[in-house]
């Protein structure tokens, strides 16, 4: 039998459809959404929704043409750029899809030794956790190498003086089953998106006690992310898929829609889990300390020196390799010039410039924007690290370099 | 020289196969392993030149890890292989593999092709049985359509057929949607997979 070649699949009337991959996960909300209320059908896009197990088979299937775009951690995406796991594919970030909504999970009797963060008697998770980790080598999970929670992580971890590998074992852990390997011991906590913190808390095996704001206060999470080769045949359709998409987000922010949010992407076809759990994570959920941001404060927007943090941590980590010239690579993939043809008819506010200064704000902002400047929430890092895109770091920093450089930062400011 | 192949599966009767069939074919050293505890610990013992896997285990993320911490890099067998299509077949039938010690490309295209040979089997049984669960589950919405016509609005059986039928042609939908909608809006609450049917 032959199998016909997935690189391509034209509909009877000429237009592409559009495959996009997703993992089971509560910041798949605006895709699923756009998708089941026809935001996409009504921008006359053809949309398929492929839910995948794993991040492998996400990159993969965009280095092959199996899928067209994803929602995806912006590190893979830029290692399948780069070709760094496999075949490379040139790839396209035309938009955000979320903000924060990863947490800390801790086996329940660790948790108990570190106070969860921002806790009522006012001690604080990470000195505790580098604590117990000084005492005794453990292994935390995180979801994959090429992913925000890894880099994340490490940065947090860092800020503590832990360096990751030497104080600490990472090792990559599935969250799906992240809640059996808690209970069985085998690692001492993960870094995952929701709802797998919840569900683990539900399943009385882990405890969160830190999520990505107290890491990085307004941390950008899933990217949409498209096959540049898709995106340059299909540009009225990808414009479409983002005008639905910003629809969608602004629907997934409303506190209002949380309950119904949570039960469509409870549906087995989905996520396949408890909608309780979904619902936490949710903004207007449960649990406010750690939901997912879907629209305020300029979340939707491919900011390159969000894409450029990412890659100086990958750099930091040894990741990638210092030949590559990160700027130039962040300007092909993180695309703001799509975002804004696409969106700026829509009566959505438009940021003046394509980069911004990372974790500056301590309080919140105002950003310059047309036609109406944009409300912006605090933006800090936890080592209180100011990253200005003007000024990458220089090749080669160690990692406790960068720490130490940070720290003196610190004492200046 | 005699590869190491290490056959990662969630479906046992399709490793065994597989297996046999390297076997057959003269490569000696295949082991299986479940999906579930103690992948990561069998790779580190077996060191096997080549992973076949199964694409629909959350595990290949971990498998991926063991590139990074590794001091050899292995691959993922499609990378660089210079043959796209193959690689798509691979994807497409579900299964994919990783190349841990170098192994030519020469070497390890006898083995992927059986794997995609074996799983496409598995996949076209699995379809054809889906086809089969949909077909029965359409005779049964079409038997409970029946029969709330029957009951409610007091229709013969051929009656309440071509009520059916009629609503389908004059909406121009296929019959079994038609059903399949009609039962959901007069019998289904809003979760079908808990609540309890109720009878009308």
């Amino acid at each position: 039998m032959n199998v016909p070649s997935r690189a391509s699949t034209t509909g009877t009337d000429g237009t592409s459809k559009l495959r996009i991959g997703l993992l089971r996960l509560t910041d798949s909300a605006p895709i699923v959404t756009a998708h089941e209320f026809g935001f996409f059908a009504d921008e006359s896009v053809d949309v398929e929704l492929v839910i995948e197990p794993s991040w492998a088979n996400i990159a993969d299937k965009l280095a092959f043409g199996a899928l067209d775009a994803a929602s995806i951690v912006p590190p893979l995406a830029f290692a399948v750029q780069l070709g760094l796991r496999g075949v490379a594919q040139s790839m396209l970030i035309p938009y955000t899809l979320s903000a924060r909504g990863n947490t800390v999970t801790l086996t329940s009797d660790l948790a108990g030794q570190v106070p969860a963060q921002g806790g009522r008697d006012g001690l604080e998770a990470l000195p505790a956790l580098a604590t117990c980790l000084r005492e005794k080598p453990l292994t935390l999970g995180v979801v994959h190498a090429f992913s925000t929670h890894n880099l994340l992580l490490r940065h947090w971890l860092a800020s503590a003086g832990i360096e990751a590998g030497l104080d600490v074992k990472l090792a990559v852990v599935p969250p799906s089953r992240a809640v059996e390997a808690l209970r069985e011991k085998q690692i001492a906590g993960f870094c995952a998106g929701a709802p797998w913190g919840e569900v683990a808390r539900r399943a009385g095996v882990g405890y969160s006690i830190a999520g990505s704001q107290q890491i990085w206060s307004h941390a950008p999470e899933k990217a949409f992310a498209v096959r540049a080769n898709w995106a340059e045949q299909n540009p009225d359709a990808l414009a479409g898929a983002l005008r639905a998409l910003n629809r969608s987000s602004r629907f997934c922010d409303a506190p209002d829609n949380a309950a119904y949010i949570a039960s469509l992407l409870s549906r087995r076809r989905y996520l396949n889990l408890d909608p309780h759990a979904i619902l936490a994570a949710l903004p207007g959920g449960v649990e406010t300390a750690s939901d997912c941001v879907f629209h305020r404060g300029a979340t939707t927007f491919p900011w390159r020196s969000q894409g450029l943090w990412f890659l100086s941590q990958m750099r930091r980590w040894s990741l990638i390799d210092d030949s590559i010239d990160l700027r130039t690579l962040v300007e092909r993939v993180y695309r703001p010039d799509i975002y804004r043809d696409a969106l700026s008819s829509q009566g959505e506010s438009m940021p003046v410039a394509d980069w911004k200064v990372e974790g500056a704000h301590a309080t919140e902002w105002s950003l310059e924007a047309t036609p109406q400047s944009i409300a912006m929430p605090m933006d800090r890092f936890c080592d209180g690290a100011v990253f200005d895109p003007a000024t990458l770091p220089p090749l080669g920093e160690s990692a406790m370099q960068i720490l130490a450089r940070n720290r003196g930062d610190d004492v200046a400011r | 020289m005699s590869l190491k192949i290490l056959l990662i599966d969630t479906d046992a009767g399709r490793a065994r196969a597989l297996e046999e069939i390297l076997c057959e074919s003269g490569f000696a050293q295949v082991w299986r392993v479940p999906e579930g505890a103690g992948r990561i610990a069998a790779i580190e013992r077996i060191q096997p030149d080549v992973i076949i896997v199964d694409m629909a285990i959350p595990d290949r993320d971990a498998l991926e890890d063991l590139r990074v911490v590794s001091s050899g890099h292995p691959i993922v067998m499609f990378a660089g292989s210079g043959d796209p299509a193959f690689a798509e077949e691979a994807i497409a039938a579900g299964v994919c593999s990783y190349n841990l010690s170098g192994v030519p490309l020469q070497d390890i295209k006898p083995i992927m092709a059986s794997a995609i040979a074996v799983f496409r089997r598995l996949r076209q049984v699995e379809d054809e049985l889906a086809e089969a669960r949909a077909l029965l589950e359409e005779r049964r919405l079409m038997e409970r359509a029946k029969a709330m016509l029957m009951q409610g609005r007091r229709m013969t059986e051929p009656e309440a057929y071509r009520w059916l039928q009629k609503t389908a042609m004059n909406q121009n939908r296929r019959l079994a949607e038609v059903v399949a909608t009609f039962v959901s809006q007069h019998d289904m609450p809003a979760d079908p997979g808990k609540a309890k049917r109720k009878q009308p």
